[in-house]
């Protein structure tokens, strides 16, 4: 079995963890996949910056669309994300912001977005990287009951899971389209 | 007598019990623990959310303590209560901070014109120091008496700075309602040295149109001798005034400031220029500009001394905050010290605010001939960005704003300098990105060449609400009929500088009353319509519906807490005197207004927002406000809003989230606009105002998220709520959302639900 590695310098150093819980790096695209698809009833938060950045020919909104078709995925729209999902004739499960969606996500009695119950498994692409970084700190702390995955090239510490550091956008592309792969 | 007897007389003495202005309530110059009931009642429903920047604590030397995984430390601390003193800690520096500031000026003024001055605030403002009243009991009529109340606030500081030593407190609310007080300290603190800068120096009060002076780079004449003033403290600044007009040479220095000294050297003298925000402050001083800069307090760099020699500017610094290592020369001539200066090149620290004005002339007098100040033209730009092979990406991993710096200096390379001008608006200047640049790129520099000097206008502060103000826009702020009053205060670090030009415009259209303060005055006048006007040329300055007020620096903050006070005190005649409780809950419950921070940064910032959530105004955080780590969030239409009506004084179930969060961070700017306008509702609102919200809340929430608000039925309580426009829509969303009409009160309250003194009959007038 290969050796677990473990983010402590992402991207962006500003959110350098000084702590000891890392985030455990998911290099494997189809390992991301599997971790995904082992949740009972995972929970995708979406960002702003998922409406604006393009990776390869697509918005990166469109490959969360195609992920979280897969599972049926509940997602959750964040500031403004909405309005551009409603272009692309899709509606989020619930619209919040981040800070808001984080603060019930914490507490272990909610039962998530459309009474499905708990959610056991958050994931986050999109959200500006030092906020996601600082919401992601709060569920590690205070939310033990579930897990998170950051599916974010730039890499978040305080995940339980985190993409690993992917500077290149064509990588990028790669990693997110053998997430879809793995999924189907 | 008793112990408590005895101690009820000395602060008797202090606030002077036996002045009849107002019968003294239940709180004179309150401890620690005396408003901790209320702090714990607003907790039951805001409850402190914990966004912790470490997993450790290294306070001590029983640690480091890891305290992940429900861990404590090794005095017994988990991560919650860590969190919370952290935050006290954070908040006891900003409170001291804006207190030492106040101690210094009324101590200054007081040598200058006598303790006994008097306070005079014009004929428009009669409760002259609501914070003060309210808090201390206390009615402040001389600068004598407001050294009183920042000597109640050093007493309590040195309580809550106890607090935070090891093996003290033990809970994370208890750490909160001490940060809740350091809060309250704060406000006082900045009251307190307003006032006295307003009256020592005359600066404009009773007056809404105070003058439109310059601000930007592009206004700075670098032909004449520059003098920068850097920090909030305008004493030297405005000694160096009166030293210029002396010596008729008024029109020959170029006086600029950055940050809040630059707003109050306005103030005294309306040919001072601003230069910008604290954002500014690195890549103004790297063009060498100024012939002098003169450092105060408060959000200066550290690195000034380094940056200074860079250019070849002169150093003078003379605040006992800030020494920077260097030779005091205090008892020097100053002609002596002058050569020093220009001769021996040294850098000197001057603890005398007058000499250090008279020194600052003198040597960019003698200085700015020897200068060449020339500046990085485009053409120079393109050709030094051209060095950048943009592999590395070493520049983005370090900013702090996550900018995408790599991309535009290698465009700039190629020719194309738009994306790095773009970026210089969102550059928070503290250039990291240079420390890592491994071609040594100058990219600020790069950045200000792209971007060229802009000038623009802004109104000088204009001090306190006016009484009379208030008596006319009290009825309609707590009615709902104005929709709301918005504070855009604190620092500039911001996902980008016109984010609170557009904000601050969106609202001031929709007929909030706008109100700015520090360099968030300053960037919401960095921006100009296709007339070429900014927002102070656009909107009267007058505190009514759709005007856009400059209140002053950062201590001007005071004057719209104390605005809100003032609705309560004068509009709904309640007592204002030692009473915290019961005007804090006419705040909370009545009048819609929110404190927007849009670029927090410092821990004067967090102050000042902590203090506002205690008088029962609730706080917007932009991005960077996380990192604050903690907040006040209900669980919306989950919780209690269980209030009493003060009329019945029975309980009430009202269903509504209003206020629906106390302290939140919002991530954009789009989605900023509507979660202010919701903050700005009240319980209190009637049909029509809230009516009116409504409008404002359904229009923009289309407008930049699609659709009808999907919280909309939690702020309807019955159909005459519901905006005329959008009636039929909204109808018919409340009824597929299967909406219960809910209970209105006129007179919505918290005391009462909680342990106080004040009965609930206090709160009916």
């Amino acid at each position: 079995m290969p050796e677990r590695e473990f983010l402590f310098v992402p991207y962006y150093t500003v959110n350098t963890l000084t702590g000891t819980k890392a985030a455990r790096v998911v290099s494997d695209p189809v390992e991301a996949a599997e971790i995904i698809d082992r949740a009972r009833n995972p929970l995708y938060i979406l960002g702003p910056e998922a409406i604006t950045a393009v990776v390869g020919e697509k918005l990166l909104l469109e490959y969360v669309f195609e992920i979280v078709k897969t599972n049926n995925i509940l997602t959750c729209a964040t500031a403004h994300v909405k309005k551009k999902m409603l272009a692309f004739g899709k509606r989020p499960d619930c619209v919040y912001d981040i800070i808001e969606i984080i603060h019930f996500l914490k507490m272990p009695d909610w039962q998530g977005v459309r009474g499905r119950g708990p959610h056991d498994l958050v994931l986050f692409t999109g959200v500006r990287c030092d906020l996601a970084e600082r919401g992601l700190a709060t569920l590690k702390h205070f939310a033990p009951h579930l897990k998170t995955f950051a599916v974010c090239r730039r890499g978040h510490p305080n995940a339980d899971y985190t993409a690993p550091v992917i500077p290149r956008m064509e990588k990028w592309r790669e990693y997110l389209e053998g997430i879809i792969k793995g999924l189907y | 007598m008793s112990k408590t007897e005895k101690f009820r007389e000395k602060i008797n003495a202090i606030i002077r019990a036996e002045e009849s202005w107002e019968a003294v309530g239940q709180t004179p110059l309150p401890q620690v623990t005396d408003l901790r009931n209320w702090d714990f009642r607003l907790m039951r429903t805001y409850r402190p959310f914990y966004a912790p920047f470490c997993d450790l604590c290294c306070l001590c030397g029983l640690g480091k303590c890891d305290l992940t995984r429900d861990r404590k430390g090794a005095c017994g601390i988990d991560i919650a209560t860590q969190q919370a003193r952290m935050i006290l800690i954070s908040c006891l520096m900003g409170a001291a901070a804006h207190g030492a500031h106040g101690r210094h000026l009324i101590e200054h003024l007081i040598e200058k014109h006598g303790e006994g001055h008097p306070l005079d605030l014009g004929d428009q403002v009669n409760v002259e120091a609501p914070i003060i009243r309210t808090v201390l009991g206390l009615k402040p009529k001389t600068l004598g008496d407001l050294r009183r109340a920042v000597e109640y606030v050093e007493r309590e500081l040195i309580h809550l700075v106890a607090a935070t030593h090891t093996g003290q407190e033990g809970s994370n609310l208890d750490y909160e309602s001490k940060a809740f007080h350091a809060g309250m300290l704060d406000h006082v603190a900045l009251e307190a040295c307003d006032i006295a800068q307003i009256t020592g120096f005359n600066y404009p009060t009773s007056v809404a149109e105070t003058p439109l002076v310059e601000l930007g780079w592009g206004t700075i004449d670098r032909t004449k001798p520059v003098i920068l003033l850097v920090g909030h403290n305008a004493a030297a600044a405005n000694s160096m005034t009166d030293y210029l007009r002396r010596k008729n040479l008024l029109d020959k220095v170029e006086l600029a400031g950055i940050c809040c000294t630059a707003l109050d050297t306005t103030r005294y003298n309306e040919g001072a220029k601003v230069v910008g925000p604290l954002a500014q402050q690195r890549f103004f001083l790297k063009t060498g500009i100024a012939d002098v800069i003169v450092t105060d307090e408060q959000c200066v760099l550290a690195d000034i001394p380094a940056l200074a020699k860079e250019t070849g500017a002169a150093l003078i610094a003379w605040s006992d905050k800030i020494c920077y290592g260097l030779d005091n020369v205090t008892e020097k001539e100053t002609g002596e010290i002058v050569k020093m200066i220009t001769g021996e090149k040294k850098q000197v620290l001057v603890l005398d605010p007058d000499k250090a004005a008279q020194t600052a002339v003198e040597t960019a007098l003698a200085l700015a001939p020897t200068r060449n100040k020339v500046i990085l033209t485009p053409e120079q730009a393109v050709e030094i960005a051209g060095r950048c092979r943009r592999k590395c990406e070493k520049c983005n991993q370090s900013c702090a704003n996550l900018l995408p710096v790599a991309t535009a200096v290698s465009q700039a390379g190629e020719g194309k300098l738009e994306p790095l001008a773009d970026l210089f608006r969102k550059c928070t200047g503290c250039g990291k990105c240079e420390a890592a640049c491994d071609f040594n790129l100058p990219i600020l520099k790069l950045m200000a060449a792209a971007a060229g000097a802009e000038k623009y206008r802004m109104r000088v502060g204009r001090g306190p609400i006016h009484d009379v103000e208030i008596r006319k826009v009290g009825s309609p702020i707590v009615l709902g009929t104005i929709p709301g009053v918005v504070l855009f205060a604190g620092c500039s670090n911001y996902p980008d500088v016109g984010d609170v030009a557009w904000m601050a415009e969106e609202l001031a259209r929709r007929k909030y009353i706008v109100c700015l303060s520090g360099c968030a005055a300053m960037a919401a006048g960095m921006y100009k319509d296709a007339d070429g006007r900014t927002i102070y040329e656009k909107h009267p300055p007058s505190f009514d519906a759709g005007g856009v007020l400059n209140v002053g620096s950062c201590v001007s903050n005071s004057h719209v807490v104390g605005a809100a006070i003032k609705i309560a005190n004068i509009f709904a005649a309640l007592p204002g005197r030692a009473n915290f409780e019961l005007i804090a809950d006419y705040i909370l419950n009545r009048v819609g207004a929110c404190a927007v921070v849009w670029g927090p940064y410092s821990q004067k910032a967090l102050a000042i927002g902590t203090g506002a959530i205690r008088w029962g105004i609730p706080l917007l955080l932009g991005p960077h406000g996380a990192k604050y780590r903690r907040l006040f969030l209900s669980k919306k239409e989950y919780d209690d809003w269980t209030v009493i009506d003060g009329r019945t004084e029975q309980l009430v179930d009202t269903r509504e989230p209003t206020p629906e969060h106390m302290a939140i961070v919002v991530e954009t700017r789009e989605r900023a606009l509507p979660t202010m306008i919701k903050l700005c509702m009240r319980r209190n609102d009637t049909a029509p105002g809230r009516a009116i919200k409504l409008h404002q809340y359904v229009s923009v929430y289309k407008e930049h998220l699609g659709t009808l608000p999907d919280d909309l039925q939690n702020f309807v309580r019955t159909e005459r709520d519901v905006p005329l426009v959008y009636k039929k829509e909204v109808l018919a969303y409340l009824k597929a959302a299967g909406w219960q009409p809910k209970p209105t009160l006129s007179l919505p309250t918290i005391i009462g639900t909680y342990e106080t003194k004040v009965p609930v009959s206090a709160t009916l007038r």
